[in-house]
């Protein structure tokens, strides 16, 4: 080995012992794991499910629609040489015919046609020969089996048919968006969907056309087909359309992203301070290697050489805990994602250390080429140069470098810009704050006690270093209490804000033949509940004329106007709602009459009197608004944003609905009632609360888990910035001492310092966090804020417990016959 | 040498030994030292770099013990003394002025000159700062951080700081060794000046001779001996 890597290996040797060394490598560590750990699962969740969105589409393009498919449309297409296929999904209750007591559990179901899908394949265990189950036949997830205690072979109760399960669903591609793609899948031949019942006009379903062909001829379908859509129709593309974009695992990812940003940013801090405290204390040893003659570009070769060793050395370390965070977090994950992830680009194991290597040469360089240019004369006068413009320009530059690195390695620059923003606003803030409440609470200190007086004198000497630390602390603390708290207690407090009556079973679709045997059922087993018409239209025309052209843009993006409604027709006025203006009719009027929703009144500028036009089924409807009524949308009671009075619409395609609470014992009347009809629709709120909790949690789990390094990372951070602050720390003492103070009272003075500092980042970390949940709750929920005593007790506690450890562990007592050496060795 | 005039005595150091456990094995810096200072004397310690005067003047305030032989200070034997007691001999008694100033860079001039006071539980500890900032002409200078302030400046603030505690009992360590030549004359002037006004004891560790020939008496350090200097 050469002379430059020997002297270089020599020195990490020796300086390992030094604190700043095993901060800097402790932070390049952290930083590696976590590199590691961010690409391997955003990898692996981005190939699984948006890179390979052709397979999740099932198709080139899909036309989805939530009515039967237009037969002119299907014309149109059969022109074109496209290969297609049409499915129908729906949710639907399940049961095991074979045991009655296990409550029937609600899955979306996909009947399609032969062949299917068109892109991707179904894998399936045992592997099938055939693309679809045979008719008569039924694939489900694991999930389904398990919760309803069925075994493949055995049958599964759907409507009035039962399956034979033959094979259970490993992944699919094609499962919709939204919330509908994360519950448990069934698949079912297109050929046995009429016998079981479940579906009839106006049921709530989506029928997708799938398409796939050459490119050219998908796209020039694409550019034909847009233009034509009808309000309850979507064209999803393989080119614009990413069907998990913007959805819940989207929006996690970026959160997790956003995360590790932050956890990173902190490890390059401590390793940037980390490397100053080195370049500081190496001024001496350059001056002598200079003097013996070495060149400042061996210099600083030298110092490259001892960073990249020390990078070799957490390198493998790194991301051996990034692989196994990765599994971890996936493990958490796992029963929740659609389906099972592909492996990771091999390339993206070195992704963190690579990362790491960067973070530590542009970090590294500008103290290093510092080092090559101090004066060999600093051997003879001690002095130091001043940092010149150059050496600053040099440092900002590499600074930039490294956020545009980071950046682009998150992807997702803006959202990463504004978090930035934000953080550094808030950290301003915060540690302004904590000075200002610092200053505060020692104020009766200082009147009370000697000890207090000396504080304040001290937290002006720290003021800087208050700032930073309790700014780093403060968010960090907030970040973790809220994504802590918010993992269950928002949930269940959005569930109690409801009233023990609430319905926790909706049924729809219910056929109106099967009325009267419903209404039957109701009163035979004492179930409080009302069946209300639903009938879906389109608000088309306000008084007489097209209704868009009489509304502003904003306006035109009304979500009653961009979708078909659900209209209802009634006698009296919905108890769970409160008529605030108008007249309700008081018989069957002989014009049409319409009762509106206070908003959607408020939204379109809509008056009492005004005419409204629907278009149902292809028919055209009018009615005035005679009165306008107050909505709770979360009361768990169906609700519509219009209903008319009786007369206008009983002529039209109608499917009743209705919703009713069962608790305890009267759970099983839900299964009872499938029974009887075994076509409806039940569902199970409480069911899809705990699937959303359960998401809810492990989400919370696996962010928890990327806060708890991004928060080990603040603390090492912390400890670095004592750590500067160490030398200063000891000469005040020794000056102190000096001056008259004992080595009882320096002590408890650091004490004091470091306990009212963690009291007072604790105090804010719960103030901000108690702010963050309130809004959260007001904005998200709606319900009351509800204070977290617990916050406030714990934060102070911890944070003022981990001040005091690190500062007792970083601080060294200083005996007073090394008081005064200390001073001359300062000179 | 013993002192001899009727003044009481402010240290009184007997049969001092110092040696120091090293690799190579014990290394004694001077033993067998006497050494008296009355009460509102100025003494100037002369010696080359290493003789060991800090050591002696660290000695001589309490701020180290000598590995045998005895102290006094202010007629309290400093071996006698807990941590404690110390601390409150050097509060009440003793002032520093050292060769690098050693302010509290985050510190302006009056909190500085205020930190000795503060330690030693004054009652207006503002005022008093103000008060000395003022005789030593840095009145209009008192929010001045130490990087705002020039070397000279520096030292003045320092003087200011040990003169505010009113100490019997004043250390100067080469109090003008970071400074230019002309600075150092109007700094020692000044030093001077205070001490005759408030008629502290003066021990003064200096290399410089024309600085050592201002006091009453001067002692050298060499090999471990105090000694008469030679003119």
């Amino acid at each position: 080995m050469t002379l430059l890597p020997r002297l270089a290996l020599r020195q990490l040797r020796t300086q390992l012992r030094t604190t700043e060394w095993r901060a800097l490598l402790l932070a390049s560590w952290l930083a590696i794991a976590l590199t590691t750990l961010l690409t391997l699962l955003g990898d692996r969740l981005e190939r699984g499910l948006l890179r390979e969105s052709a397979a999740l589409l099932g198709a080139d393009l899909v036309l989805s629609s939530s009515r039967p498919l237009n037969p002119e449309r299907l014309t149109l297409i059969d022109a074109a040489e496209v290969q297609q296929t049409q499915v129908v999904q729906f949710p639907s209750m399940v049961s095991n015919p074979a045991a009655e007591d296990t409550p029937p559990m609600l899955v979306s179901v996909r009947a399609a046609y032969a062949p299917y899908p068109l892109r991707g394949e179904i894998i399936t265990a045992p592997p099938q020969p055939t693309p679809l189950p045979a008719p008569g036949q039924a694939w489900v997830e694991a999930r389904v089996l398990q919760q309803l205690g069925l075994s493949l072979g055995d049958q599964l109760q759907l409507g009035y048919s039962t399956f034979t399960l033959s094979a259970e669903l490993l992944s699919s591609p094609d499962r919709g968006t939204g919330f509908r793609s994360f519950s448990p899948q069934l698949i079912i031949n297109r050929a046995d969907l009429d016998a079981t019942g479940v579906l009839a006009p106006g049921s709530r379903a989506s029928f997708r056309l799938l398409l796939a062909g050459a490119p050219e001829v998908i796209s020039s379908l694409e550019t034909a087909l847009r233009p034509q859509l009808a309000e309850h129709e979507r064209l999803l593309a393989l080119r614009t359309d990413q069907p998990l974009t913007g959805d819940a695992l989207g929006n996690a990812l970026a959160y997790l992203k956003l995360t590790a940003l932050v956890a990173l940013l902190l490890s390059a801090l401590t390793i940037l301070l980390s490397l100053r405290r080195f370049s500081l204390r190496q001024h001496g040893r350059s001056a002598l290697l200079l003097s013996l003659g070495l060149r400042p570009n061996q210099l600083v070769r030298i110092y490259l050489y001892q960073l990249a060793a020390g990078w070799l050395l957490v390198a493998l370390l790194g991301t051996l805990t990034g692989v196994g965070a990765e599994l971890a977090v996936q493990g958490w994950l796992r029963e929740l994602l659609p389906q099972q992830l592909p492996p990771p680009a091999p390339w993206l194991y070195g992704s963190g250390a690579a990362l790491g290597l960067v973070m530590l040469m542009l970090l590294g360089l500008p103290p290093a080429l510092s080092l090559a240019r101090i004066p060999v004369a600093h051997l003879l006068r001690g002095d130091t140069p001043p940092q010149d413009r150059r050496a600053r320009l040099l440092h900002a530059a590499c600074l930039v470098l490294l956020a545009i690195t980071l950046l682009l390695f998150l992807q997702t620059p803006l959202a990463a810009l504004v978090l930035l923003a934000l953080l550094a606003l808030g950290g301003l803030v915060f540690g302004y704050v904590a000075q200002g409440l610092l200053q505060l609470l020692s104020a009766p200190l200082a009147r009370h006690l000697l000890l207090g007086r000396l504080l304040q004198l001290r937290l002006r000497q720290q003021r800087s270093w208050h700032r930073l630390q309790s700014a780093v602390i403060v968010l960090l603390l907030t970040l973790l209490a809220v994504v802590w708290i918010s993992r269950a207690d928002l949930l269940a407090q959005w569930q109690a804000k409801f009233p023990a009556d609430t319905p926790n079973y909706f049924v729809i679709n219910i056929q109106p033949w099967q009325k009267e045997g419903l209404d039957r059922f109701m009163a035979e087993h004492r179930i409080d509940s009302q069946l209300y018409p639903m009938i879906r239209g389109r608000l088309t025309e306000l008084n007489g004329q097209p209704i868009r052209a009489q509304l502003s843009p904003e306006q035109q993006q009304d979500n009653t106007l961009r979708r078909e409604l659900n209209l209802s027709w009634m006698y009296d006025p919905p108890a769970h709602n409160e008529l605030l203006r108008g007249q309700w009719w008081q018989t069957t009027p002989e014009q049409p009459q319409i009762s509106v929703e206070q908003e959607m009144m408020e939204h379109l500028g809509l008056k009492l009197g005004d005419r409204l036009g629907f278009d149902i089924g292809g028919q055209r409807v009018e009615a005035d608004i005679t009165n306008s009524r107050e909505v709770e949308w979360t009361s768990f009671r169906p609700n519509f944003y219009v209903i008319f009075s009786p007369g206008a619409l009983e002529s039209y395609p109608t499917t009743w609905i209705t919703s009713f609470r069962l608790d305890g014992e009267q759970r099983r009347l839900a299964t009872e009632l499938l029974l009887q009809f075994p076509s409806l629709t039940l569902i199970d709120i409480d069911q899809l609360l705990d699937q959303l909790e359960v998401w809810l949690q492990r989400l919370g789990e696996s962010s928890a888990m990327l806060l708890l390094l991004t928060l080990a990372c603040g603390l090492i951070l912390m400890a670095v910035t004592l750590l500067q602050a160490l030398d200063q720390r000891r000469f005040e003492s020794a000056l102190m001492q000096t001056l008259g103070a004992s080595g009882e009272q320096t002590r408890r003075l650091d004490l004091l310092e470091f306990l009212l500092l963690g009291l007072t980042c604790g105090l804010l970390a719960a103030l901000a966090a108690e702010l963050t949940l309130m809004g959260l709750q007001q904005a998200l929920l709606g319900v009351a804020p509800r204070f977290h005593a617990s916050l406030w007790l714990l934060l102070p506690l911890l944070s003022a417990t981990f001040f005091v450890a690190t500062g007792l562990l970083i601080r060294r007592p200083l005996r007073l016959e090394q008081c005064y050496r200390l001073l001359r060795a300062g000179s | 040498m013993e002192q001899s005039t009727p003044q009481p005595l402010m240290i009184e150091a007997r049969n001092v030994s110092k040696h120091f456990a090293t690799e190579a094995g014990p290394v004694e810096l001077f033993s067998n030292l006497n050494l008296s200072v009355a009460e509102g004397e100025s003494l100037a310690i002369v010696g080359r770099s290493g003789a060991g005067k800090s050591t002696l003047l660290s000695l001589l305030a309490g701020l180290d013990t000598p590995s045998q032989g005895s102290i006094k200070l202010d007629g309290q034997t400093i071996a006698e003394l807990d941590d404690r007691q110390r601390a409150t001999l050097r509060a009440n008694t003793l002032s520093f002025i050292f060769q690098s100033f050693h302010l509290l860079p985050e510190l302006t001039a009056l909190d500085n000159v205020r930190l000795p006071l503060e330690i030693r539980g004054a009652t207006d500890p503002a005022r008093d700062a103000r008060h000395w900032l003022n005789e030593v002409g840095l009145g209009e200078r008192v929010n001045h951080y130490p990087a705002q302030l020039s070397g000279g400046e520096q030292q003045r603030v320092a003087i200011a700081r040990a003169f505010a505690t009113r100490p019997r009992l004043l250390f100067a360590d080469e109090p003008t060794g970071n400074l230019d030549e002309e600075t150092g004359a109007r700094i020692i002037e000044q030093l001077f000046q205070l001490n005759r006004q408030e008629g502290a004891t003066l021990i003064l560790i200096t290399h410089d001779p024309e600085l050592a020939a201002r006091c009453q008496r001067c002692l050298r350090l060499h090999n471990g001996v105090l000694t008469e200097p030679t003119s």
